[in-house]
């Protein structure tokens, strides 16, 4: 395999943790233009166990997710009660006071000679775990989607579990969900942690495979081509977040004729299928209509 | 079973609510009648907990209602269908069923699956569209769904906020007929109606809310029906 | 004290622009009910357009503000046709998504337009500092906040004193009843974005003039700055938008007095987040649906 395949399926899988972070969001009901704040929280945090602390990746990968799934509840905590406009402005607001906040944050220790740690605005350098244990990029590609694929069980999990079904009915109407009896805050609570969790994997996962972040790249436009992959890839499936992305990076960035043009084509394909599918490719009512198909087909053969 | 007392609700500048006394008995269909914008969908609201009442009580067999969050008013075994929300439309009547019995036995699958037999038995026209999806149902068919739906939360009183509502004659018939069916099978029903005329057809009591009090007790058959049904339709001041 | 004082008055100075860009969003989320996150963006199309003129064929500073006015117009034409008019009504956020995504597409292209880094942009004239005791005025400051207090009074004579006025608060109020008197909903929506564009164009051009260059960061600048200065006063509310301005002005320069230059922004989304936390409303807003809206909403 070659690398630059290599490198666009390593990039195609990281990107798709804050895809798929967005997408739980969405289930809920919510539009986040914040998720890149996990991501960079969890870069910066499982990079520091790794490079400053010796830890191993496994552990410095759960660090981050778990310190970005703490932030998450906490945010969730304080928006519980905002909605809408109200709720993405809100993780706008947040996302850039992390990213202002790393901008900075100096904290370095010295290992053997040299300065290692996040140092403000220059960034964090350093992260060389995958070098020191000699990790080749096509062994990291299958890392990085050993976990994403993690991930996606449990979104196939969760769409057939009474949480799943929950998230769904948070997103399609909450008061009418209140009146079910169930507790609304809970369930926002719960999802913001997990969609933190989820992009931290992300983050951390980045910060290894280039060895160095700095704060300009968590910015908003990350999370907001995060959020736009599932409105591009569909919302009645996990799998809409991934076609998303993989439209935009496998596609649209490998075509060279359109290399200065990307955003344009990108941001004027996403208005369109906005206007003429408001979910996404694969919307809810595809993916109803898709398994009913199939599932006559299997009792057409009894 | 239920006992209002001097409830007060209000919203912004308007109190909605004036001071709500009255009193459903367990086992019976109590009705509530009005005209419009007299009070009675934030009755429901209040006693539900969507709305917070600002003074006044609403005892549930001998439990305290007023400031105890939504969520657990309805695992107390008050449920209500409300009038302007019906189904979640994105999602098929299993799911929609579903939803109404995770409050209880969430994890009991074997206990919600039963239900949801039961639920058809009683509703076959739900049974054959049990994978569509809720939103392209009729508005008859949502409300069916909806008063399921509510079912499977296994209410002690169940709180309907006019059923029939833009309904068609015939399904507005269907709609009563299971409400009597349901009060046979034990079940308190506590029925906001615009429908007075049918509404008194099944009701055991009945009160007549207008502007935010309570204005009239009263038994069906007590009285001239014509009488009851011009106040509920035109409020007091219009009528004699 | 002198310094906070002397920081209020930049704060001020400059928190008109931002109470203008504010009132841009303010007009269209009344108006529509929804959030145009193209407005920097368009701004800086068409700035980007004038600094074209300026910089190819060195064009005088009038002809500067007329095509940055003329290039945001068209830009706030591009984004109304697509991202509103295009999009059901009752789709807001699709249609907020939609103007963010625009926004890409508009930064792109400007920076297609001209590919470096910074340009310069012309200043209105040479630059004079007034000394009132202790304090310094700077004259183009003044000017800035001069022009934007006119503007404000113009925002305010167009809604209060003329029929397109009367009919752009009516649909704010209650767009069915709106439609139901007669009123032509979508020519009004599309001059209110004319309108709208027309007043940033001349704010950018106040705001470049001020800092004599231009960067491809503008835009997000400016979104940022007028979204929470709006978000702050409250949504809806236009001397909430003047007021968050003018809080964010003054926070602003407070910040970059006594913390320095990294903290400033940091600064001003906290306040933002706090506010929203504590009261979504906004200082002076109404915008926030209460729960009881949302109980009797027809679903």
């Amino acid at each position: 395999m070659d690398d630059y395949l290599v490198t666009v399926l390593s990039n195609i899988g990281m990107i798709s943790f804050i895809a798929l972070s967005c997408y739980l969001l969405f289930l809920i009901g919510e539009i986040s233009f914040g998720q890149q704040a996990f991501f960079a929280i969890s870069a910066y945090t499982s990079g520091m166990a790794t490079a400053m602390w010796g830890w191993p990746l496994w552990i410095g990968l759960l660090w981050g997710g778990g310190i970005a799934a703490i932030a998450a509840a906490l945010l969730g905590v304080m928006t519980f009660r905002l909605h809408s406009m109200y709720f993405s402005i809100a993780t706008l607001a947040f996302a850039e006071m992390i990213r202002l906040w790393f901008v900075i944050i100096t904290y370095q220790i010295e290992i053997e000679g040299e300065m290692v740690g996040p140092d403000g605005a220059e960034g964090f350098r350093g992260i060389r775990w995958v070098f020191e244990n000699n990790v080749t990029p096509l062994q990291y590609m299958g890392i990085i989607w050993g976990i994403l694929i993690a991930v996606l069980i449990f979104f196939l999990l969760l769409e057939r579990s009474r949480l799943g079904s929950i998230f769904r009915m948070l997103g399609e109407d909450g008061l009418l969900t209140e009146m079910q009896g169930l507790n609304v805050v809970r369930y926002r609570i719960l999802a913001s942690t997990f969609a933190g969790f989820i992009a931290g994997l992300g983050g951390g996962l980045y910060a290894h495979f280039a060895t160095y972040v700095e704060p300009q790249i968590f910015n908003v436009m990350l999370g907001v081509h995060g959020m736009a992959y599932g409105l591009i890839g569909g919302l009645g499936t996990a799998l809409g977040p991934l076609i998303g992305v993989t439209l935009d990076i496998g596609f649209l960035e490998s075509v060279r004729a359109i290399q200065g043009y990307r955003m344009i084509v990108f941001g004027g394909l996403v208005a369109i299928l906005i206007i003429f599918m408001p979910r996404g490719i694969l919307d809810e009512e595809r993916v109803n209509r898709i398994c009913l198909f199939w599932r006559r087909r299997f009792h057409a053969q009894d | 079973m239920l006992k209002v007392e001097n409830l007060v609700t209000s919203y912004g500048m308007i109190e909605a609510l004036k001071g709500v006394t009255l009193e459903v008995p367990q086992g019976k269909i109590t009705a509530l009648l009005g005209p419009n914008g007299a009070g009675k969908t934030t009755l429901m609201f209040t006693i539900t907990g969507i709305l917070k009442a600002k003074s006044g009580s609403i005892r549930f067999k001998g439990l305290e209602l007023v400031g105890m969050p939504s969520a657990k008013i309805v695992q107390q075994g008050v449920v209500l269908v409300p009038e302007n929300r019906l189904v979640f439309p994105k999602m098929n009547v299993l799911d929609n069923l579903r939803a109404g019995a995770y409050v209880h036995i969430g994890r009991d699958k074997a206990g919600v699956e039963a239900d949801i037999k039961k639920m058809f038995e009683r509703f076959p026209n739900l049974k054959e569209r049990s994978k569509q999806l809720a939103g392209t149902f009729s508005g008859g068919e949502q409300q069916m769904l909806a008063i399921a739906r509510a079912l499977m939360a296994r209410p002690q009183i169940f709180l309907m906020d006019e059923p029939s509502l833009g309904l068609a004659p015939l399904i507005v018939e269907e709609i009563f007929k299971i409400v009597k069916e349901l009060n046979e099978d034990g079940i308190t029903i506590f029925l906001v109606e615009q429908n007075a005329h049918k509404a008194l057809k099944v009701a055991h009591q009945f009160y007549l809310l207008e502007q935010g009090q309570v204005t009239f007790k009263g038994i069906p058959g007590e009285m001239e029906e014509d009488e009851i049904i011009r106040r509920a339709y035109l409020g007091s001041s219009q009528g004699h | 004290m002198v310094d906070f004082i002397q920081n209020c008055i930049d704060g001020v100075m400059f928190g008109s622009s931002y109470a203008l860009l504010a009132i841009g969003f303010t007009l269209i989320f009344g108006v529509m009910r929804r959030l145009n996150l193209s407005y920097g963006p368009s701004i800086m199309l068409g700035a980007f357009l004038g600094t074209y003129f300026y910089v190819q064929w060195d064009t005088g500073i009038l002809t500067v503000a007329a095509v940055t006015i003329a290039g945001t117009i068209l830009a706030g034409v591009y984004v109304e046709r697509l991202c509103f008019r295009a999009i059901r009504q009752k789709a807001t956020l699709a249609s907020m998504v939609s103007s963010f995504v625009i926004w890409m597409q508009l930064e792109e292209f400007s920076i297609i337009l001209l590919p470096e880094r910074t340009y310069p942009f012309p200043a209105l004239g040479s630059a004079y500092i007034f000394e009132i005791g202790p304090f310094f005025l700077r004259s183009e400051h003044l000017f800035m906040f001069l022009m934007a207090s006119f503007l404000v009074i113009v925002f305010h004579f167009m809604l209060y004193r003329t029929r397109f006025g009367l009919m752009v608060r009516a649909i704010s109020e209650n767009p069915e009843a709106a439609k139901f008197i007669g009123i032509h909903i979508n020519a009004v929506m599309f001059w209110a974005f004319v309108f709208v564009s027309a007043v940033g164009g001349v704010t950018g051009y106040l705001i470049l003039s001020t800092d004599q260059q231009i960067t491809p960061l503008f835009g997000l600048w400016a979104t940022f700055k007028g979204l929470v200065a709006m978000m702050l006063g409250g949504m809806g509310s236009l001397p909430g938008a003047i007021l968050g301005g003018l809080l964010l002005g003054v926070v602003e320069a407070q910040s970059l007095w006594y913390l320095g230059n990294d903290y400033k922004d940091l600064c001003a989304y906290f306040l933002l987040f706090l506010v929203l936390v504590l009261r979504p409303g906004g200082l002076l807003g109404k915008g926030l649906v209460e729960r009881e809206d949302l109980a009797f909403r027809r679903v």
